[in-house]
């Protein structure tokens, strides 16, 4: 009888291990996380009742190098530190120099550059700085 | 003996409990991971979840018939909702659940052995389903357990899913998906996972030199700066030619980089913070995980002194 009471205590804690373990791994999702570089601006954005912008390195640097927006338009090599806003766009300036309806669409696709989840904070998604110091770590997780 | 019996019969219970829960649960996880972009809302006509009259018209052709729809795409629903990275068993999963959610499950059996004569006369798919979930939990979660790991399955989502664009927003679904992209371009195991350095020496893509002029060539400059390392990494190779080939020597000189040997004081603190090679490296160029592809000259071993 000590045998079998053992062996019961043993079956039991075997099926309680094994439930835990399907339930548990069936329930940990892990958070989705946007592309190495992607950069969001959000200077005026929301001030100004849009989405923040998502500005995707990796799309731009496979059409055009580094030098063309760095060197030739100007950007800083600073998330939010060119102080774009949409009358520089307009005039030809900074995203302004191709997205005019020749080299690239045009302004008036608003929801393409304003596309960003409300509140996230200006940031290099995914970058090393972030990950050390932005207290604003994981915009995802509101 | 009675009570052994008994807890087979309850290990046994347990886990058909916990698979049929698998079947829907799973369902949800993926669902919600990759179809809540079309299914939520009904975009393009996608039935909706919940929506038992959308659900009980695809459910016409059979369980066979949608799960070959969702498998294969079918008008604007690409195949396995455009996520080739989940496994049949994932889609079947979702189906499962978005009919439980709609409430369709009783009326799709019935209607499943309506379409069963023109279908073949395959073991229930909602039962296969359910013995291939049981084992799936070991397989796919290898790396849980460090949360800075992620699969390849979740390497590069499409828009609506990365957590920075607004999946409510309509831009989220016009840009273009990382993925469309990158299946072409050399691989990497950082940053985007794509090695760009050599997707542009293999000329799988033609980045401009100029916004406008697509036959203007960089001045591509190769010459090799060795920093020697004072601790134990290899020294550093500073490649011009890689640089060059992307880059204007006036984004580094003389803001960054002061053009003099023995004129820089770089530090790994310093580059972690987002200075010199850091204002690059660790944002867009591959991250500083990546120590060898600096750190790659390997150091003359010390003298030590012998008796010869």
């Amino acid at each position: 009888m000590k045998i079998k009471s053992s062996l019961k205590l043993k079956f039991s804690a075997l099926a309680l291990f094994v439930g835990l373990f399907f339930s548990f791994n069936l329930f940990t999702a892990s958070p989705a996380h946007a592309e190495y570089g992607d950069v969001v601006i959000n200077n005026f954005s929301e001030e100004a009742g849009m989405r923040p912008v998502v500005f995707p390195h990796w799309f731009h640097r496979a059409r055009f190098r580094c030098k063309v927006c760095h060197a030739d338009l100007g950007f800083k090599f600073e998330a939010g530190g060119n102080e774009i806003d949409m009358l520089k766009i307009i005039d030809g300036e900074y995203c302004g120099a191709c997205h005019n309806g020749e080299i690239a669409w045009a302004v008036e696709n608003c929801n393409l550059c304003h596309s960003g989840t409300p509140d996230t904070p200006t940031q290099v998604h995914g970058s090393t700085v972030q990950q050390l110091v932005s207290n604003d770590k994981k915009p995802e997780q509101k | 003996m009675k009570s052994i019996k008994l807890l087979t019969a309850l290990i046994v219970a347990l886990f058909t409990y916990n698979a049929s829960a698998a079947d829907v649960a799973n369902g949800k996880k993926v669902a919600d991971i990759s179809c809540v972009a079309c299914h939520k809302a009904g975009v393009m006509g996608a039935p909706k979840i919940g929506d038992k009259a959308d659900w009980q018209k695809r459910m016409e052709k059979g369980l066979v018939g949608v799960e070959k729809n969702a498998l294969n795409g079918l008008n604007s629903m690409p195949a396995k909702g455009g996520n080739p990275t989940l496994s049949d068993n994932d889609i079947k999963d979702a189906i499962a659940y978005f009919l439980d959610s709609a409430g369709v499950r009783a009326a799709a059996n019935a209607s499943k052995a309506k379409a069963k004569p023109k279908a073949k006369p395959a073991p229930t798919p909602v039962v296969k389903a359910v013995v291939k979930t049981v084992k799936k939990p070991k397989k796919s979660k290898v790396m849980n357990f460090n949360r800075l790991m992620k699969p390849p399955s979740e390497w590069n989502p499409p828009p609506f899913e990365d957590g920075i664009h607004d999946p409510d927003g309509e831009g989220a679904y016009m840009l273009q998906p990382p993925r469309e992209l990158f299946t072409n371009l050399e691989k990497s195991s950082s940053g985007n996972r794509v090695d760009w350095v050599k997707t542009l020496n293999n000329g799988l893509i033609a980045p401009r030199w100029d916004k406008a002029d697509d036959t203007k060539q960089p001045f591509v400059m190769d010459l090799n700066i060795v920093r020697e390392v004072k601790g134990s990494m290899p020294n550093v190779v500073y490649p011009h030619k890689q640089h060059t080939q992307w880059l204007d020597c006036s984004n580094c000189h003389p803001d960054i980089f002061i053009p003099k040997k023995g004129a820089n004081q770089i530090s790994m603190a310093a580059i972690l913070m987002g200075e010199k090679c850091g204002v690059c490296h660790g944002k867009v160029a591959f991250p500083v995980s990546d120590c060898r592809k600096c750190h790659s000259q390997n150091k003359k071993k010390p003298l030590v002194a012998s008796r010869k």
